[in-house]
């Protein structure tokens, strides 16, 4: 229980400075939209004010409980007598107040959406940057819709929140002051009488939210399953089809959208209540306001002026009051948000050691009693190998055989764990030992599902360059038998992919990832199994040419196919994460082990018929 | 889609209109409301009345006399107030309800009927938000939009038949300033219009931002492009402030100039209205009065304002939702069929006769209603009852097409799909769709149990018959192992259950009703390789004494398949049996020897 504690303290620790990081650059501008938010609140109430001076001083005998400001604005514009020989001096005073208060609605508004705009861009950049930054192994880990979903609703909802209703909260707070204090330096046994309905709306408030709160989220709830129905009747339209089940999902669909109808209907009953009872409310504090306040303007206790800036002050008041209530149930919706984000942003990202290295290029390549797992399970056990410098090494190995995660090592997608052996270049430094990005721009991987980023077909092949000409493109192009394919569309290079472009075959989708590599131009490349989607004939041209470009390259090439393997320089054999063998072709073939099992079998299927 | 979308000029009277059907059950409600809403507004113009009496008579002694009846008269009308607008919002909301609840159902009701075309053409995304999101705001804007502006202009035209009664010259300076809101209202609205759709449209691309920064992490991490990323993020999230800013930057000024216009109503009364104050013509209550009325009318009229703006937005909405509903589908059942077996609701099994099986396509060309290119050409084949048709090739290259087509999820443009010899358009979709079983390559199931969703493909079926089924695939032990067996829930879309497990339920579900014709689409693709084997055995002995489509790009599957298909880019470029093709050394052969190779990988290293 104790330690439940300490983590929830130091979760909220972590999220008020996460909070704050998001605010940065932005206090200033909510500072200047709340000292205009006051500007606004003062001006409203500064009205009735002076209307109950001009009733009182212009057209009556005498004011009374003028404030100050008042009566440096009436002498600014000729004092009373100078209003009473001149009425329209009263109109321009009030005019000249409004003026004021439009400059200050309208840099309110800059103000605040400024601060909010900046917020949200902080927020955005920010939790964006942060996810780039995190290590592959947390993508593996979460579901791409929810972390959109954070990044999206969950931003917006921390951004409403702190705009709309923390901002608000200032103005309610400010009105409220404003009004009461008014109220009560103008006549003591109305403002008691008035304020005295205060804490009832606001009690009545809070126990109504309270007893529509659990229904409100079954509500809401009941929405969320209605609508992931239609979803997944819509992504399950063949099956709903295929099996003639149109009229079953029909009424599954009409009984449940109108059962939430009838929550709602009950709801809603339930809001009317409320918003009727609370403005009746209101408006009986004001037949009380009213009565009483006649009655005390009759005994002489309060002038006529006076008193209609009372009433007006009395109606000003309830809104503010009743939109307090509001506010509780949208703050506890805005810290779910904040926790939701919060724990995006407290995942670890990667980092380098302190003292990691650049190198000057990389030689030979050693993985030493490399073992890796994800969960409990083995991916890698015990793998030891070597690659010389400008070698080409084969690796071979079937679904599940841990290939990939030996490319993702040495790409340092993964990282080893303490000892579970190491990866090292250059006769002995630890791969871990030098930076990430560094390693990664001189390997190259090319991937057996690339992505394609929403860009030109001509931005994808050159996305990790950054001034390549087009000649070069047109070149790598060329060499992953990729420029044909590319001259049929009209756009040619400039060709949209991706998201709402061109949608591309898997084998051109593998030969764009092939021409990014060359045109990259890494000292090590790596293809896993990257061209598997390809026809033979296209493949065995793609080969070729290969070969010519990366020969003074270190290569290393991850296949089931031993066609494509043979000529490799060394070839490792991986079973269920283990290296069983480990050659060349011709060492292999004469060992007589699993490999030349697997060769005579492929060699006897292109034999058959 | 979503653009053209905005293009959408303005229909008549809003579009709402087009929503009669919807509004006409509710009449009675309706015609309620609006009574309700202009009594409320009645009362609300009262009410300021009895605070004018009550300071009208300070000084003259009559106040004392008559406030027992002041304040029964006053409390009365607040209550009066409280039950009108309580019984008015009452019928708003439920008509807001009700009305959405209608439109769900009928959009709901309509897609079930809507052939694939339209799924095609529309993302999932886009077809839930008009079911969902555009139904509540129609449903909104029929119910308290529409009560807002009866309210407001009641109130509007109240308040100024009190305040001419009272003072005409007064009110007429006073009213002097609608016209000036009127004015700056059209002046903004277009630029506000304008910003809030470029705002949305920003908005979208900062999603798929998130989208690629999150789908292409491996890539991404492996090119060392993460900068590049942010970058690109960066200039869209700046691209955002500044347009949200310079849209407040409007909407700022059209606030304020609201403002400063409503003060002139104000600076009028106090100032006209002081001077015939000072002169006596006019009593100080009635003078504070007109205060508050010139004061309290500036809002309702803005309100008013903004709700034009509302309904000229919600056009779009009723726009979507209504072209949804009268979008009809280009796979129909002829009035003849409907009448012999019923339509898509309401089936009429007692005319069905059974279905052997025999499948034929007979001088068939088909071109997709959304594509150009034509996918088969005078294209003839006999699928006899109870043998297999293979189709073969690589992912996305138009394998589904024959399917589709035998499914009559689409019509042929040309010639005819026949089964047992006749034209699949003479028996109804239902008819067919009872006979047939299918397996999808990604399994959907749906929230439930494991027996519901089994029970998809017969709805009747026993526990036993469920069993059965399971057992006749090797799954029973996904029920065996789970505490509450067959009431096991999948979760939502089958989440708590590996993609194998859900295939394997899919394979029970489309075998229980021992359909006559079967058909596999990539049905191994994504499960794992130990699911693959049980699904393998299987396969062999569902396919037996049923007709087959098999839609596979493991081959191994089709060896025995009397008949081959490949296909690529969508066409068919090769046909025959496993025998021939391999002897033909073209693209069969190539496929089946990749895979072959990688197949020899898989048995010997496991």
């Amino acid at each position: 229980m104790a330690e439940q504690a300490h983590i929830k303290k130091g979760n909220r620790k972590a999220k008020t400075r996460m909070l704050f990081n998001f605010l940065k650059g932005s206090y200033l501008l909510f500072f200047a939209g709340i000292v205009f938010t006051f500007l606004i609140s003062f001006t409203d109430t500064l009205n009735p004010q002076i209307v109950s001076a001009v009733v009182d001083g212009v057209i009556g005998d005498g004011a009374e409980n003028v404030p100050q400001v008042v009566e440096k604005i009436i002498e600014l514009f000729g004092g009373y007598q100078g209003l009473k020989d001149n009425m329209i001096l009263t109109a321009a005073m009030v005019v000249s107040i409004a003026f004021i208060s439009a400059i200050a609605y309208f840099s309110n508004r800059y103000f605040i959406t400024n601060a909010s705009e900046t917020l949200m861009k902080n927020m955005r950049d920010r939790i964006f940057t942060h996810i780039q930054h995190l290590p592959y192994s947390w993508h593996m880990k979460n579901r791409t819709g929810d972390i959109i979903q954070r990044c999206t609703s969950d931003a917006d909802n921390i951004r409403n929140f702190i705009t709309e209703q923390l901002i608000s909260l200032f103005r309610i707070i400010v009105m409220l002051t404003l009004s009461v204090y008014y109220m009560y330096s103008m006549n003591l046994t109305l403002a008691i009488i008035s304020t005295s309905f205060i804490p009832l709306i606001l009690i009545y408030c809070i126990l109504y939210r309270s007893k529509v709160g659990k229904r409100f989220r079954e509500a809401d709830e009941a929405e969320g399953q209605l609508s992931a129905m239609v979803q997944e009747n819509l992504t399950g339209v063949r099956v709903v089809r295929a099996f003639g089940r149109e009229k079953e999902e029909r009424d599954k669909f009409t009984a449940f959208n109108n059962e939430f109808a009838g929550m709602w209907m009950k709801l809603n009953k339930l809001f009317t209540f409320f918003w009727s009872s609370t403005d009746g409310i209101g408006y009986l504090q004001n037949v009380v306001v009213v009565t009483v306040g006649t009655m005390l303007c009759i005994q002489g206790k309060i002038s006529s002026g006076n008193l209609i800036a009372f009433i007006s002050y009395n109606v000003m008041m309830i809104g503010p009051i009743r939109q307090l209530g509001r506010m509780l149930a949208e703050l506890s919706k805005a810290d779910v948000s904040l926790d939701r984000i919060c724990e995006i942003m407290s995942a670890k990202e990667e980092h380098d050691r302190p003292n990691a290295i650049e190198l000057d290029k990389i030689g030979d390549i050693s993985f030493n009693h490399v073992s890796y797992g994800y969960e409990e399970r083995k991916v890698l056990d015990d793998v030891s190998f070597t690659i010389k410098e400008g070698q080409t090494i084969g690796i071979l190995g079937g679904t599940g055989s841990g290939k990939t995660t030996i490319i993702s090592l040495l790409g340092r997608l993964y990282d080893l764990e303490e000892g579970c052996g190491n990866i090292t270049i250059n006769g002995g430094t630890d791969i871990q030992d030098v930076k990430a990005h560094w390693l990664r721009k001189n390997i190259g991987i090319v991937m057996q599902e690339p992505y394609l980023f929403s860009s030109t077909l001509g931005g994808n092949i050159a996305i990790s360059t950054d001034d390549a000409s087009e000649d070069e493109v047109r070149t790598a192009a060329r060499i992953a038998s990729l420029d044909e394919t590319i001259e049929q569309f009209k756009d040619k290079y400039e060709t949209f992919v991706g998201e709402r472009g061109v949608t591309l075959s898997g084998g051109q989708k593998q030969r764009v990832a092939i021409a990014r590599a060359v045109l990259a131009g890494t000292q090590v490349i790596v293809f896993d199994d990257a061209l598997s989607a390809v026809d033979t004939q296209t493949d065995a041209k793609i080969r070729k040419e290969l070969a010519v470009h990366f020969a003074n390259s270190t290569v290393i090439l991850v296949s089931h196919r031993i066609t494509t393997l043979m000529n490799a320089d060394n070839i490792i054999v991986l079973d269920k994460g283990r290296i069983v063998e480990q050659g060349t072709h011709d060492e292999l073939v004469k060992k007589d082990g699993l490999y030349n099992t697997i060769y005579k079998i492929q060699k006897s299927g292109s034999e058959v018929e | 889609m979503d653009n053209t979308d905005y293009k959408s000029k303005s229909l008549p009277f809003f579009g709402i209109p087009k929503l009669a059907p919807f509004i006409k059950p509710y009449k009675k409600k309706m015609v309620l409301m609006v009574i309700f809403g202009i009594m409320v507004s009645v009362l609300d113009v009262l009410l300021p009345q009895f605070q004018r009496y009550a300071i009208n008579h300070i000084t003259d002694g009559v106040f004392e006399k008559t406030i027992v009846t002041f304040v029964v008269l006053y409390v009365t009308t607040v209550l009066l107030e409280c039950t009108t607008n309580y019984l008015s919002c009452l019928f708003s909301a439920n008509l807001e309800i009700s009305i959405a609840r209608d439109l769900r159902n009928a959009c709901f009701n309509h897609l079930q009927t809507l052939s694939f075309t339209y799924y095609n053409q529309n993302g999932v995304g886009y077809i839930h938000s008009r079911v969902m999101s555009d139904n509540i705001r129609i449903g909104e804007v029929v119910s308290w939009e529409l009560m807002g502006v009866v309210w407001n202009m009641s109130y509007v035209i109240g308040t100024m038949a009190v305040m001419f009664a009272t003072n005409v010259t007064l009110t007429l300076l006073v009213i002097t300033v609608i016209p000036v809101v009127l004015l700056m209202f059209s002046i903004f609205q277009k630029k506000l219009v304008f910003y809030h759709r470029r705002i949305r449209e920003i908005n979208s691309r900062i999603t798929s931002n998130f989208n690629e920064g999150i789908t292409g992490a491996k890539t991404i991490k492996a090119l060392v492009v993460e900068d590049k990323m942010i970058n690109k993020f960066k200039s869209e999230t700046q691209n955002m402030r500044r347009t949200s800013i310079n849209h407040s930057k409007v909407r700022g000024l059209f606030a304020s100039t609201i403002v400063f216009a409503s003060s002139f109503a104000l600076a009028i009364v106090l100032w006209r209205g002081g001077i015939l104050t000072n002169e006596g013509v006019m009593e100080l209550g009635t003078y504070s009065v007109f205060m508050s009325y010139s004061l309290g009318i500036v809002e309702p009229i803005r309100w008013l304002v903004d709700s034009v703006s509302g309904f000229i937005m919600t056009q779009v909405n009723i726009e979507r939702v209504t072209r949804l509903l009268s979008i009809s589908s280009d796979v129909n059942d002829t009035e003849e069929v409907i009448k012999i077996y019923g339509d898509t609701f309401e089936t009429k099994k007692e005319n069905w006769e059974p279905l052997k099986g025999d499948i034929e396509f007979k001088d068939v060309s088909f071109v997709y209603p959304d594509g150009k290119e034509t996918v088969l050409e005078h294209f003839n084949l006999k699928i006899p009852q109870g043998t297999t048709l293979a189709i073969v090739g690589e992912t996305g290259a138009g394998k589904s097409t024959l399917a589709n087509l035998v499914c009559r999820f689409y019509e042929p443009t040309k010639g005819q799909v026949l089964i047992d010899g006749r034209d699949v358009r003479e028996r109804s979709q239902q008819w067919l769709h009872s006979n047939m079983g299918f397996v999808l390559q990604t399994p959907h199931l749906f929230s439930g149990s494991i027996i519901d969703n089994i029970r998809f493909g017969k709805l009747d079926a026993t526990e036993e018959e469920v069993m059965e089924a399971l057992r006749s695939v090797s799954a029973e032990g996904i029920v065996e192992k789970a505490e509450k067996g067959l009431n096991t829930d999948v979760g939502e879309g089958g989440d708590f259950l590996s993609t194998g497990e859900k295939q394997l339920i899919s394979f029970a579900r489309a075998i229980i009703a021992d359909p006559r014709i079967l058909i596999l689409d990539e049905a191994t693709a994504s499960v794992d390789t130990l699911t693959e084997q049980k699904i393998q055995n299987a396969i062999t002995s569902l396919i037996k004494d049923r007709t087959t489509i098999m839609i596979a790009h493991r081959l191994s599957t089709v060896v025995n398949a009397d008949m081959i298909l490949v296909v690529a880019n969508g066409k068919i470029i090769e046909q025959g049996t496993h025998r021939e093709l391999m002897k033909k050394r073209g693209h069969y052969y190539d496929l089946y020897m990749r895979q072959y190779d990688e197949d020899a990988v898989k048995q010997t290293l496991g």
